[in-house]
């Protein structure tokens, strides 16, 4: 043959190809596969077999954030085992990208060009906004023909919201709204570097916790005595996002919104009292890391004594090669300490062919099996009110004092729920209320300043 | 005299079909405008006005073509070329979007790559069989079972590549998605038909009849060479810049169908107020409409004032902020790099290692390098801080004085974090500018530094007096592209700081607004009107730099 001919008819035989490899489906199902068993993958194997029989499948893609390798693992091997178990469904898992990664930024992008997945996770505070534009399905209807589904089963402040209907404004079983159901709760604790508290000869705070002497004086004397350990050595440090800060003001009984959530309530007597205690720590007793200054490897060098974190920080801090426990927050004046309780939710694609099979993934991406599973790594609690739940939970030790999590969501604490706002625009609200407290708490501006002009800004985020 | 007679017939039978077949593209061009705007009531306006402009364009080109080809003139040829080309492409990328091809990356990444080492095989097949090349002496037996070894090796590793890639599997799922749209089937005919004229076109026969000259040849030719590259500027740039224009004067979310805003968008970006307070401390609520303004910030003087507020104060600060990187940034990157290239000019020895060094900052990936930087920066367990602390102890040390640790905020304190973000990019872009300015240095001629040393003129003499001027291109292009550059500062910013805007919003950029607006508020179309804002005013400062280039060039006249 001629050569020349012969290159010309393999080169359109390469390009043919690449057109084609990218018309098929991945050779391989999960990126985690390896971590399957064999014999796992053998039921897999023949769940498609039969599926391909019947012809009665249905591909149903997903997409949740992990946090590190490990978590995708899991979530893929969740994906493969559920894949088993859901008859007529083929699930597709796609890892989303880390938060530095831009998760919501690349999910918003695919919605738009309508390549999204047909479940996917979004963080609580994203609901109203995605609700409102259409973006996700009201699956009411699909819970209310499910047996066995109630609002009851998970934590309340999460299914206020997901069962939030803005055009009547009810909520909860029977509202007309079910926008998705919560993948995993979280909340705040300290977590303590117990050598340095020790070298310090200040109190254990795990023991003043316990004795119900754990409030914000006692909180300052642990930061202050760790503290003159040295001026590399810090008492207290937060990252630089609304959710730390949010917890002073929580416990001194004020918030970020009214009680109706229809307006800025930055500017209360409470609220500022909180953020002036904040203030106090940075400005006042230089007991913290700097705020804006990362302060999770500085905790990692052993360079601070209380560092506050969610859950999700726990497989991190686990590699430190200190004595390491957490407890819960301080309480505040109000009697709580004024914590969060962060959650994200898996909801369904609006644009979805398949709702009915969508809304069976959900499900069982929510049950208490599924969700002890993820949990075992210790990045979060479950989202299913459970004792058993709770009780399997204790046991992903270290930390030792795992209990200090649960304190931090239970009744009594009144944690706030992370939440949409449904009268305004959560992003908007951010980007006003983020940069302002971060004069006040390097500084620049004043609590007085901040409490004269905040509001006036930050309620044009409301009914945008 | 009988052939020629019969290729006549022949072509102009081709001809004549060419001519009916344009008048009839053209009728179905009409038609679509018609079917677009009597069609789904969800085609927004922008693409129903942009679809009637396209087929109204090809429609009357169509018309043109068709009476250029009766009148046997070489526009016709041209006019079909391109419209059938442009048709053949437009419905190739549409049989692959009906195949799902552009949503396959994941696919083709994992597929293809899976394939790539048995092509190796096909590789090594094919060069067994160049082999016989070098066996002059061959024996006839010899070469013929190297070239069927060859050939069977070949065959075999390119079916196992086949395998590999699931192209089976992507044969059936192609088809499976063609065969279930009749307009992906329509797509495919209307390729073969485009296929078949421009072949039939193309022919010497027709090329003569048209009296088409090598000039006109070369054309075609020069055109579709560009083709590619021109296609891709019009889809991926220039589409979408004027699809952004468009977008910029509604309220899109991306997702909806956009309204028409007019100008509201620019409206609410140029919405500004200055005026006078009455004391120093007065707040902005008394002096200007709340609910429209925010402060911006504030001029005092003695005991009065005056506050600049705007209905976007964000994206006031935006513009403070990239002009102030750009104030700094700039000469930080430019200047430097003039002195260094100075340097590097010189024939010390070393020199090749330490250009190769100046310049890895400008090809390493922005965000590894914010990654670093931002451990640098640390203020509690960063080197910079460890650093300057520990020269400050030996200094106190010493000289038995007390210079107290200034422990630098790089990141986060207000004063101090856009200069942060400004050392990192005139950093990574110093290394860029220093090649540039060597380039410029090395075109400069020896003769006129031998005779300014002739004439008794020192260094400082030789660099003022002939490098500068000599270098006023270099240095207009590098200055030109420096300063867009940091106009559109957006990676360093974004990477390094969090949150992005900064201690008090002292790190916002245009950029960072824009895509916070467009990619995280679902405010397309007023980040589209940031967008061209921002693009006047950089339009403006290359102008303004243009006009004095032009003012002080040595070449000018």
């Amino acid at each position: 043959m001629n050569k020349n001919l012969l290159v010309k008819i393999l080169t359109l035989l390469v390009i043919a190809s690449f057109v084609l490899a990218a018309c098929g489906a991945p050779a391989t199902e999960a990126p985690a596969e390896e971590a399957v068993t064999e014999e796992a993958a053998e039921e897999v194997a023949t769940e498609e077999v039969v599926a391909e029989e019947t012809g009665e499948e249905v591909e149903i893609r997903w997409r949740t954030r992990p946090d590190n390798q490990e978590e995708i693992d899991v979530y893929s091997q969740i994906s493969t085992e559920l894949d088993g178990e859901l008859d007529g469904i083929t699930l597709t898992y796609e890892p989303g990208g880390s938060e530095g990664a831009n998760y919501q930024d690349q999910l918003r992008a695919e919605i738009a060009a309508g390549t999204a997945p047909d479940v996917f996770w979004i963080p609580g505070t994203d609901v109203a906004d995605f609700a409102t534009r259409g973006l996700i399905l009201n699956a009411a209807d699909l819970a209310a023909a499910t047996e066995g589904y109630t609002a009851a089963d998970f934590y309340e402040g999460p299914m206020f919201h997901l069962t939030y209907n803005p055009e009547t404004g009810a909520s909860g079983d029977g509202s007309g709204a079910v926008w998705g159901l919560p993948r995993d709760v979280s909340t705040f604790a300290l977590y303590l570097n117990l050598d340095l508290i020790a070298e310090a000869g200040a109190a254990d705070p795990r023991e003043l916790a316990a004795n119900g002497e754990w409030d914000w004086e006692a909180f300052l004397e642990v930061s202050q005595a760790t503290r003159a350990l040295g001026s590399d050595i810090y008492g207290y440090g937060a990252s630089a996002w609304w959710g730390p800060y949010g917890v002073w003001l929580n416990a001194s009984g004020g918030g970020f919104f009214t009680e109706d959530r229809a307006a800025c309530a930055l500017n209360t007597e409470e609220s500022l009292a909180g953020l002036d205690f904040q203030r106090s720590l940075y400005q006042d007793f230089d007991v913290a890391v700097p705020y804006g200054e990362d302060p999770e490897p500085a905790f990692r060098a052993g360079k601070v004594a209380m560092f506050q974190n969610g859950r999700w920080a726990t497989p991190g801090v686990r590699t430190v090669d200190f004595n390491w426990d957490v407890v819960e927050l301080p309480a505040g004046p109000n009697g709580t300490p004024g914590n969060w309780l962060f959650w994200g939710a898996y909801v369904i694609n609006a644009n979805t062919e398949h709702p009915e099979e969508a809304w069976a993934l959900v499900q069982a991406l929510t049950t208490a099996q599924t969700q002890g599973k993820i949990s075992a790594l210790g990045a979060n609690i479950p989202s299913r009110v459970s004792q058993e739940a709770l009780d399997a939970f204790l046991t992903f030790t270290p930390p030792a004092n795992n209990q200090a999590f649960l304190n931090g969501i239970a009744p009594a604490a009144a944690p706030t729920a992370e939440g949409p706002l449904w009268a305004g625009s959560w992003p908007e609200f951010d980007k006003i209320m983020g940069p302002a407290i971060q004069g006040v708490l390097t500084g620049s501006t004043s609590v007085d300043d901040f409490g004269a002009t905040i509001c006036d800004e930050a309620n044009k985020a409301f009914n945008q | 005299m009988t052939a020629q007679l019969r290729i006549d017939t022949q072509t102009s039978l081709n001809l004549r079909i060419h001519t009916l077949w344009r008048a009839l593209f053209a009728l179905l061009m009409a038609a679509s405008i018609f079917m677009v705007w009597s069609g789904s009531a969800e085609t927004s306006l922008w693409q129903k006005v942009l679809l009637s402009l396209v087929a109204g364009l090809a429609a009357m080109y169509s018309v043109y073509g068709a009476l250029q080809i009766e009148k046997r003139h070489h526009a016709g040829r041209m006019a079909t070329l391109v419209l059938d080309y442009l048709g053949f492409v437009a419905c190739f990328v549409f049989v692959l979007n009906a195949g799902e091809f552009f949503i396959g990356i994941d696919a083709l990444g994992e597929n293809f790559s899976r394939g790539i080492p048995y092509l190796g095989i096909t590789a090594l097949g094919y060069f067994l069989g160049m082999l016989e090349e070098y066996f002059p002496n061959k024996k006839t037996t010899a070469e013929t079972s190297l070239k069927t070894v060859s050939r069977w090796v070949m065959l075999g590793g390119f079916v196992l590549f086949l395998w590999q890639v699931n192209t089976l599997n992507g044969v059936t799922f192609f088809l499976g998605k063609l065969v279930q749209q009749p307009s992906a089937l329509a797509a495919v005919a209307s390729m073969a038909i485009f296929a078949v004229s421009l072949w039939s076109m193309n022919r010497p026969t027709v090329a003569q009849a048209l009296n088409v000259k090598t000039g006109h040849e070369q054309i075609i030719n020069g055109w579709l060479f560009l083709s590619p590259n021109l296609l891709g500027f019009l889809i991926f740039f220039a589409g979408p810049l004027l699809l952004s224009f468009y977008f910029s004067f509604t309220d899109s979310d991306a997702i909806r169908t956009p309204n028409w805003v007019g100008f509201d968008n620019y409206a609410k970006i140029l919405n500004i107020k200055f005026v006078t307070l009455d004391s120093p401390d007065q707040l902005a609520r008394d002096v200007v409409d709340i609910k429209v303004y925010d402060e911006v910030g504030r001029f005092t003087f003695g005991n009065t004032g005056i506050l600049f507020a705007a209905a976007d104060k964000f994206f006031w600060l935006a513009l403070r902020n990239t002009l102030t990187f750009v104030l700094f940034a700039v000469p930080l990157s430019v200047i430097p790099a003039l002195i260094l290239s100075n340097i590097l000019n010189s024939k010390l020895p070393g020199m090749k290692f330490y250009r190769a060094v100046y310049f890895m900052p400008s090809i390493a990936a922005v965000v590894g390098i914010s990654l670093v930087w931002q451990w640098l920066y640390n203020a509690t367990i960063g080197y910079i801080n460890y650093f300057i602390t520990l020269g400050i102890e030996f200094w106190n040390n010493l000289f038995n004085v007390a210079v107290v640790d200034p422990k630098i905020q790089w990141v986060s304190d207000e004063n101090t974090a856009l200069f942060a973000i400004i050392i990192i990019a005139a950093w990574q872009t110093m290394g860029f500018n220093t090649v540039l300015f060597l380039a410029g240095l090395q075109n400069i001629p020896g003769e006129l530094y031998e005779a300014a040393t002739v004439d008794g003129a020192g260094a400082w003499d030789k660099f003022w007096g002939i490098t500068l001027p000599m270098l006023a291109p270099t240095t207009f292009y590098v200055v030109s592209t420096t300063t867009i550059q940091a106009m559109q500062v957006f990676e360093q910013v974004f990477i390094l700081m969090n949150p992005p805007e900064g201690p008090n919003n002292s790190t916002i950029t245009l950029v960072l607004y824009l895509y916070r607006s467009g990619f995280q508020n679902f405010q397309q179309g007023y980040a589209s009107a940031i967008a061209w804002v921002l693009f006047i005013v950089i339009f403006g400062l290359t102008l303004i730099q243009f006009q004095r280039q032009r003012r002080s060039s040595i070449y000018e006249g």
